[in-house]
């Protein structure tokens, strides 16, 4: 019972007992530093929260442009809506890390955005997110749904040009 | 290894651009006015696809997966309805075989793929008449359609 004790507090001391004695735990230890600063998040996770952050500002804009919710343009919107359920179910921040992820929430358009003006953002955002996926450090499986969704942008595009 | 995905993946797109390019034979042959000029239009830029993937292979030294002589199409077309709906679902299959490109670890094949990807889905949504969430992608269980099983 006092070995077990002893253990305990040998596992929560030790790095304390480290730092007064000026030694670095990450050089005893195999692991990441327990004393060191959280670590950075995955190149992913900051793609992920950009992307997120885009698409929730073209939300925003469709839904200046549509603020009725029906025909074409309430159509694309949902579109959306569902790009960004899906973006988000993949954000998993781990604990500790070294920032919390932040989405901005834009303000709504004073002017009704134009059809060009959809346009422009659906063809940024298609352009946007080739950029983002082509970064080989993106793991294959996001690569891919930032492809489909930037397909799903480019037919927005279309769509909105047959208008 | 990441050779062999990056020249697999290239040879799906090739086999699926052949089958679109097939497939479009059989469509145009029941469309006729505008619709027919535009399946002409796509038939050619398939086969532009196809030559492009060919030389992408070729010039990784392995052979290109050849054409079939006949392919089983997913739709039977006997009218301008039936016609569209092979088209987009051609379409479907092409940018679903572009995601695989997306996946490798070259920046150029992804870049690729993803607007290949572009092109699939603007077709498949003429066709269509309405555009998807997420082209390519297989649907999420939850949004598949329901299959009656014989009892």
């Amino acid at each position: 019972m006092a070995r077990r004790r002893l253990l305990i507090a040998s596992a929560t001391t030790l790095p304390l007992l480290l730092t007064t004695t000026g030694c670095r735990s990450a050089g005893l230890f195999a692991g990441p530093d327990p004393l060191g600063p959280p670590p950075p998040l995955a190149h992913s996770t900051v793609v992920l929260e950009t992307v997120i952050a885009d698409e929730v500002a073209l939300i925003s804009l469709y839904e200046s442009a549509a603020p009725g919710g029906s025909g074409v343009l309430a159509a694309l919107l949902a579109e959306h809506r569902d790009h960004l359920a899906r973006l988000r179910s993949r954000l998993v921040v781990p604990a500790g890390s070294s920032r919390r992820p932040h989405v901005a929430t834009p303000r709504p358009a004073a002017v009704r955005p134009s059809v060009s003006r959809l346009r422009a953002a659906e063809q940024r955002s298609a352009s946007s997110l080739v950029r983002r996926l082509s970064t080989v450090s993106v793991e294959p499986a996001l690569a891919q749904l930032l492809a489909s969704i930037a397909a799903s942008d480019a037919s927005h595009d279309a769509e909105l040009g047959a208008l | 290894m990441q050779v062999l995905q990056a020249l697999q993946a290239l040879q799906a797109a090739l086999a699926a651009e052949d089958a679109a390019i097939y497939g479009y034979g059989v469509a145009g042959a029941h469309l006729s006015g505008s619709q027919q000029a535009t399946a002409q239009q796509y038939w050619t830029s398939h086969r532009e696809a196809r030559d492009a993937l060919t030389d992408m292979i070729t010039a990784r030294d392995a052979t290109p997966v050849a054409a079939l002589a006949y392919y089983d199409l997913p739709v039977t077309v006997t009218d301008t309805a039936t016609a569209a709906t092979l088209a987009a679902t051609l379409e479907d299959g092409v940018t679903a075989a572009y995601l695989g490109m997306v996946a490798v670890a070259s920046r150029r094949l992804r870049q690729y793929g993803a607007l290949a990807m572009q092109d699939c889905a603007v077709r498949a949504a003429y066709w269509r008449g309405s555009t998807a969430a997420f082209p390519g992608l297989p649907l999420p269980r939850s949004e598949r359609p329901v299959v009656p099983v014989a009892g």
